[in-house]
């Protein structure tokens, strides 16, 4: 009975062996963080859809280093304090080889210090405060773990302004913006930008989340003759401004940061929601043959409400992060953090992405992939965002111009 | 003059939101002396509720308005029995406090899990075009919050003032043992009172809702400032929640124009720290006699 036993003890641990040799190594893990409930959910869930769109093709493509890629998804309700913990769980217990997500600038400047700790790199594939990609600067420390492919508002403010300023020819705009870390970076950056065109504004309003009524700041905004609203703030009181506007009857064009694109400003606008204008690094428009597949495939997949995707760029750029992340764990072929970062800063292979093909996205210096002349203006029109310029439509697919 | 008649215009639409909340708040102090926390949450209930009706079931909005007050009072019913009543019959000062406000945490976790955590949009059942009003734009949706925020007021107090049942309301918020001594059964009056607060909250969600956006979390600032206005009112006088609500909404509106939107709603906690050190029982109040 005795050898019994153990013979079959030693035909299990063998079996065991057999087994685990069979399924090659462990899987990479990703973590994936963002905020999938709450006022901006509807970018985090269309990124974290994005992003499982894109680690599902990349494993039936046999995976990366002969392994599966598993994703760690964990919802930061846009709280600071949920990001922090969530990226000492990710780092410490996961043991994540790299993370994507962060739709909150406020979250990720928050939390993705750790992660710059642990020297594992994270990319923002959505947040766009300024400063996200320059909080670990030389020389203070040597190498940076932070990377993103979202277009910052260093970018989209002067974009707002050229559209406001030049193409449409407005003398008086006003600002408003809400009193999140998000407006109120935005609202500087707009104030830089509008300077650099030798124009004030005429008011700079605030208002705060779950605001309902905005007449006191549509007002200043009205008496001060502004010609155009540029905003800075997030979907719902984004939809309360529009609908301020159509009870005051003051009908002047809003143009904002990209946010105006979010399904919560169109839905609860909806017809004074139209004609905002607003930069886009990705329209929901199979105008090219790998934008058209990724298109189908996530309407098949997730099936969005009236076959729309409720935050398309959201959507784009959670798919490019991982096939971004993908070739460069290829090339370092490590899932070491350090390894991981070298190779992102030097990548080899060009990288088709929905938003733009990448070629050498990043260096040590530039840790953004998008660059300004990346994102082009979509405009809300019939409850969707459709191409404000046919000239963009035309010319979809743009690279990115040479690092400075 | 005519941005002066906007602003006032809007404030008092937004004033009369937060009066019709602070009733609620005044309707059952005055029966136990106790306060429902999860005011702000009631309105939510109620608001997230008449959506469902409306949106899913494809109920006219009008017939939606009665459905949802009868569930109102049922949950009014429902938190004085779990929250408040245990706290008064030990006698606890303040164990409602902590009741009322742990069940509003938990009604608000349930209706994020049930409706989610987005904002949604509330159908309105009036024209969306705004009517002009004294050369100021004003939404037929806010004319009809301000009309029906007085009348259920005003229902309320005739249903206390001519009816059997309100008499035996007022006898038991004048003096509860005695009511006792006279046969009336204070406690079904209580549970009445929280009903009929929840039942002005549930009313206030779905008036106001079409002008707001409707979520889980929409009760917690509205049921802040309610309360403040309940304060600054006095908890004792219907008049004093119409005017410190007009006060508090006008001062916002006022505020943020002339001043900067930033101090917002500075001014209604200004007024709120110099009432309370002032005349605590509120601008209308009446003053309680302590004896010790």
């Amino acid at each position: 009975m005795q050898i019994r036993l153990k013979t079959l003890a030693g035909a299990i641990a063998l079996t065991l062996a057999g087994a685990s040799a069979a399924y090659a190594a462990d899987p990479i893990k990703i973590g994936v963080i963002g905020p999938f409930t709450g006022g901006s959910s509807s970018m985090g869930v269309s990124m974290r859809d994005g992003v499982r769109l894109a680690a599902e093709e990349v494993n039936k493509a046999g995976g990366v280093l002969g392994r599966q890629l598993q994703l760690v998804e964990r919802d930061d309700e846009a709280k600071n304090e949920r990001g922090v913990q969530i990226a000492q769980e990710l780092i410490n217990r996961e043991q994540v080889t790299a993370a994507v997500g962060y739709i909150n600038t406020g979250v990720a400047l928050a939390s993705q210090r750790f992660f710059q700790e642990a020297k594992i790199p994270v990319f923002n594939n959505v947040a766009t405060g300024s400063v996200i990609t320059h909080q670990f600067k030389a020389p203070e420390h040597p190498n940076s773990y932070v990377f993103r492919n979202a277009a910052h508002d260093s970018i989209q403010a002067p974009m707002i302004v050229e559209e406001a300023i030049t193409r449409r020819g407005f003398k008086k705009v006003a600002i408003l913006a809400d009193s999140t870390n998000y407006g109120q970076l935005g609202r500087e950056d707009l104030e830089k930008a509008l300077t650099a065109k030798g124009i004030t504004a005429v008011a700079v309003e605030k208002f705060n989340i779950k605001d309902v009524d905005m007449t006191a700041q549509l007002l200043k905004a009205k008496t001060a003759g502004a010609e155009a609203v540029l905003t800075y703030g997030i979907g719902p009181e984004l939809a309360q401004i529009a609908n301020g506007m159509a009870k005051l009857g003051w009908k002047v064009p809003i143009i904002g940061s990209w946010t105006l694109s979010m399904a919560n400003y169109i839905d609860n606008a909806r017809a004074n929601g139209d004609g905002a204008r607003m930069p886009q690094t990705f329209i929901q428009e199979p105008n090219t043959p790998k934008r058209k597949a990724f298109i189908d495939s996530y309407l098949a997949t997730f099936k969005p409400k009236n076959d729309r995707i409720d935050s398309p760029v959201s959507a784009a750029q959670g798919y490019d992060s991982i096939l971004l992340l993908a070739a460069a764990i290829k090339q370092a072929n490590s899932t070491d953090g350090e390894k991981i970062r070298q190779a992102l800063e030097n990548l080899q292979t060009k990288v088709e992405g929905v938003v733009t093909t990448y070629d050498k996205p990043f260096s040590a210096t530039d840790h953004d992939a998008i660059t300004a002349n990346i994102p082009v203006f979509g405009e809300v029109k019939g409850g969707k965002v459709v191409y404000a310029y046919p000239d963009d439509q035309k010319n979809p697919v743009r690279a990115k111009t040479a690092s400075k | 003059m005519e941005i002066l008649t906007q602003l006032i215009f809007s404030g008092i639409a937004l004033g009369m939101i937060y009066a019709v909340i602070a009733f609620g708040y005044q309707l059952t102090f005055a029966t136990s002396g106790t306060l429902n926390f999860g005011q702000g949450d009631a309105l939510m209930l109620g608001a997230l509720v008449g959506l469902t009706l409306v949106d899913r079931l494809g109920l006219n909005y009008w017939l939606m308005i009665p459905l949802v007050c009868v569930f109102g009072f049922l949950q009014g019913a429902f938190v004085e029995r779990i929250a408040v009543r245990p706290a008064i019959k030990t006698k606890s000062e303040f164990g409602w406090i902590m009741s009322t406000i742990a069940l509003g945490i938990i009604f608000k976790n349930v209706a994020e899990n049930v409706w989610g955590r987005d904002d949604l949009t509330f159908p309105s059942p009036l024209p969306e075009a705004p009517l002009k009003v004294l050369g100021a734009n004003v939404l037929p949706m806010e004319i009809l919050v301000v009309g029906g925020a007085i009348a259920l007021m005003l229902a309320v107090e005739l249903f206390n003032r001519k009816t059997i049942y309100g008499k035996a309301v007022v006898a038991t918020s004048n003096d509860r043992d005695a009511a006792g001594l006279m046969g009336i059964n204070a406690g079904i009056v209580i549970t009445f009172s929280y009903g009929l607060s929840s039942l002005t909250a549930a009313f206030a969600g779905v008036l106001i809702a079409p002008l707001t956006l409707t979520g889980a979390t929409m009760g917690a600032v509205l049921g802040l400032k309610a309360f403040a206005v309940a304060i600054i009112g006095g908890l004792s006088s219907g008049m004093g929640v119409v005017v410190g609500g007009v006060i508090l909404g006008v001062a916002e509106t006022t505020t943020g124009f002339y001043l900067s939107t930033g101090y917002k709603d500075v001014p209604g906690l200004v007024l709120l720290l110099l009432v309370l050190a002032v005349k605590p029982a509120g601008l209308f109040g009446k003053t309680a006699i302590k004896k010790v």
